[in-house]
């Protein structure tokens, strides 16, 4: 008899992990996300603000772009964004972290002009630490002058 | 450190009325080489001292191979050999010498011969006209001992000659990179020796400096989410990342009362605040709508060398701290970056961007004369003068990835210094310490 409650007791036990693992991956699976706040954020990260060298200026093309993010922010206002300033490698490491930092700042007062709350938003330069692609020549640092998008919260 | 104090070093019976009057002007145009010869190390007249004496000898040799205007006699060229009778006049025969072109003799005498503990006498000589230019002896010596011993006296040597022995007496800061993100503060003498890592944190460290007092190194820490500066404190051997409201810390550097200057946000562009001794802001030094960063200060915290883009792109300009005037100093180039003041304060020291990667300039601040002192291959960058503002280190990748290595105020031939492999940059001297 007890060894048939113990069997029962151990196949309980297993129904019951089973259980919790489904639950832990559908939920990192779910993430709590609508649909359309994961496309939201997608689009906030996806696309990037590219510039010219020693320059911190947003180019007329990427206005749209950040006026779509604008957009996306206020009607999810729970969203919290780290705007990262980087720069190519031909600069030196100092002056790019405050070249970076001007980039960042660059596309976050483009954002609060549009009526972005500044609580929403926060700023980092990585300088020329965290390039987005390897190697050298124009079109390899035209790529990793930019500023990223990340959510860091929602 | 405890124990070179323990390492006496007694110069009694070396009175310094036989110090000759030879001097190397290593700071003049015309930079002369100097010849020099090292005899065998003896115990007594001609007996070799072939233990603890070879070794002091080879110590000495790697050290002053790192000298650009010295030059070592081969032993091969001295007719008769460098096996002595004694070790100071009269038994000393100085025309084998000067037939083999030395200008400068030097001696090494073990009294109580060379294994255990015990002493060793090091003297150095004109061999024109005999006259002892140095003589001192290092007490207490064992094997464990011999990399200082050669370091003390390379450094009382050049300090004979040319009125500093700064470069034996410094350590150098340095950052090593590990991957993208991933870099820690080391430090090693420029020789190479006494190699160790003083950070271990998640994140970048960048553009480390000492404190005058050689207690702290500062440096920025960059991590995924925030910009700090960092602390490394010698005695405790803890390091302390502190923030400060906004979104960059860059460059800091100490001024002589050992307060740190750093760039910070401030509004929109970084700005160069002094902090005071608990690393609070205490005043601005230099702020504009412009971007101002990596302050460097002469000795006596008179003047102020900064990276500056108030005329488009970045220049390096000087500020005298008394009276608030600023010049610019690099007037050729659209990039020029990463000034380094010498500590006597004639001289600048910055890398420019070339279509050929940087290079390292130095613009002398009394004759307004520029002139280049690298020439690559690779990128050339963070220079930064020693104590005696004669030597300059800085960060290059004309190696096999990125390395630290040596030049002149006058651009001598570049020399690595050893940092034990991956990618070695931003080295910074510190004060040296007897």
């Amino acid at each position: 008899m007890k060894r048939y409650a113990l069997i029962l007791t151990l196949i309980a036990a297993l129904a019951a992990g089973f259980g919790c693992a489904k639950k832990s991956a559908d939920a990192a699976y779910d993430d709590g996300l609508t649909p359309e706040m994961r496309a939201a954020i997608q689009q906030i990260t996806d696309a990037r603000v590219y510039f010219a060298f020693d320059k911190f200026d947003i180019k007329p093309e990427y206005k749209d772009m950040l006026k779509t993010k604008a957009d996306l922010m206020k009607r999810y206002s729970a969203i919290r964004v780290r705007i990262e300033g980087n720069c190519d490698e031909r600069g030196t490491q100092e002056y790019n972290l405050a070249l970076g930092e001007r980039r960042a700042r660059a596309a976050y007062e483009y954002l609060v002009t549009l009526g972005v709350n500044p609580g929403q938003l926060e700023m980092i330069s990585y300088g020329k630490e965290n390039p987005s692609v390897q190697g050298s020549g124009e079109t390899v640092w035209a790529k990793n002058r930019r500023d990223d998008f990340r959510v860091v919260a929602h | 450190m405890k124990k070179i104090i323990l390492l006496s070093t007694l110069c009694l019976f070396f009175s310094t009325a036989a110090t000759a009057a030879m001097r190397v002007d290593i700071y003049g145009p015309g930079q002369n080489i100097v010849n020099l010869a090292l005899a065998a190390p003896v115990t007594g007249p001609q007996a070799e001292a072939v233990s603890m004496g070879r070794d002091l000898q080879q110590l000495v040799e790697q050290n002053l191979s790192f000298l650009p205007f010295m030059r070592l006699t081969n032993p091969r060229n001295v007719l008769g050999g460098t096996v002595l009778m004694g070790y100071e006049p009269p038994s000393l025969d100085f025309k084998r010498f000067q037939l083999a072109g030395a200008d400068i003799l030097v001696t090494c005498y073990w009294p109580g011969g060379d294994s255990g503990t015990t002493s060793v006498q090091m003297r150095a000589f004109e061999t024109n006209t005999g006259g002892r230019i140095f003589g001192k002896e290092y007490a207490r010596v064992s094997a464990k001992e011999l990399p200082e011993v050669a370091d003390r006296f390379c450094a009382d040597l050049l300090e004979a000659l040319t009125g500093s022995g700064a470069f034996f007496r410094s350590t150098l800061a340095f950052v090593r990179k590990t991957g993208t993100m991933s870099a820690d503060v080391w430090l090693v003498k420029p020789t190479g020796r006494n190699l160790t890592q003083i950070t271990n944190i998640p994140g970048e460290a960048l553009s480390p400096a000492w404190s005058p007092d050689g207690r702290f190194v500062v440096f920025s820490h960059i991590d995924q989410k925030s910009h700090a500066l960092g602390v490394w404190d010698s005695g405790s051997k803890k390091v302390q990342r502190i923030r400060f409201p906004g979104n960059v810390v860059i460059g800091p550097a100490f001024m002589p009362d050992n307060k740190v200057a750093v760039a910070l946000s401030n509004g929109k562009y970084p700005v160069i605040f002094l902090l005071n001794h608990v690393f609070q802001k205490e005043r601005v030094l230099e702020q504009g709508d412009s971007i101002n960063v990596s302050p460097t200060f002469d000795s006596a915290g008179a003047k102020m060398a900064f990276t500056s883009s108030r005329l488009g792109g970045p220049q390096i300009f000087l500020k005298d701290l008394r009276t608030g005037a600023t010049t610019r100093v690099s007037k050729n180039g659209g990039y020029n970056t990463e000034a380094n003041l010498s500590p006597d304060g004639t001289l600048v020291v910055y890398s420019r961007m070339t279509d050929y990667g940087h290079r390292i300039f130095v613009q002398d601040m009394i004759t307004g004369v520029e002139r280049q002192i690298t020439y690559g291959p690779g990128s050339d960058e963070q220079p930064s003068f020693c104590a005696d503002s004669y030597f300059i280190a800085f960060a290059s990748t004309r190696g096999s990835g990125r390395g630290v290595y040596l030049t002149t105020r006058h651009g001598g031939e570049p020399k690595q210094v050893p940092t034990g492999g991956g990618q070695a940059s931003f080295p910074r001297w510190s004060a040296p310490v007897k």
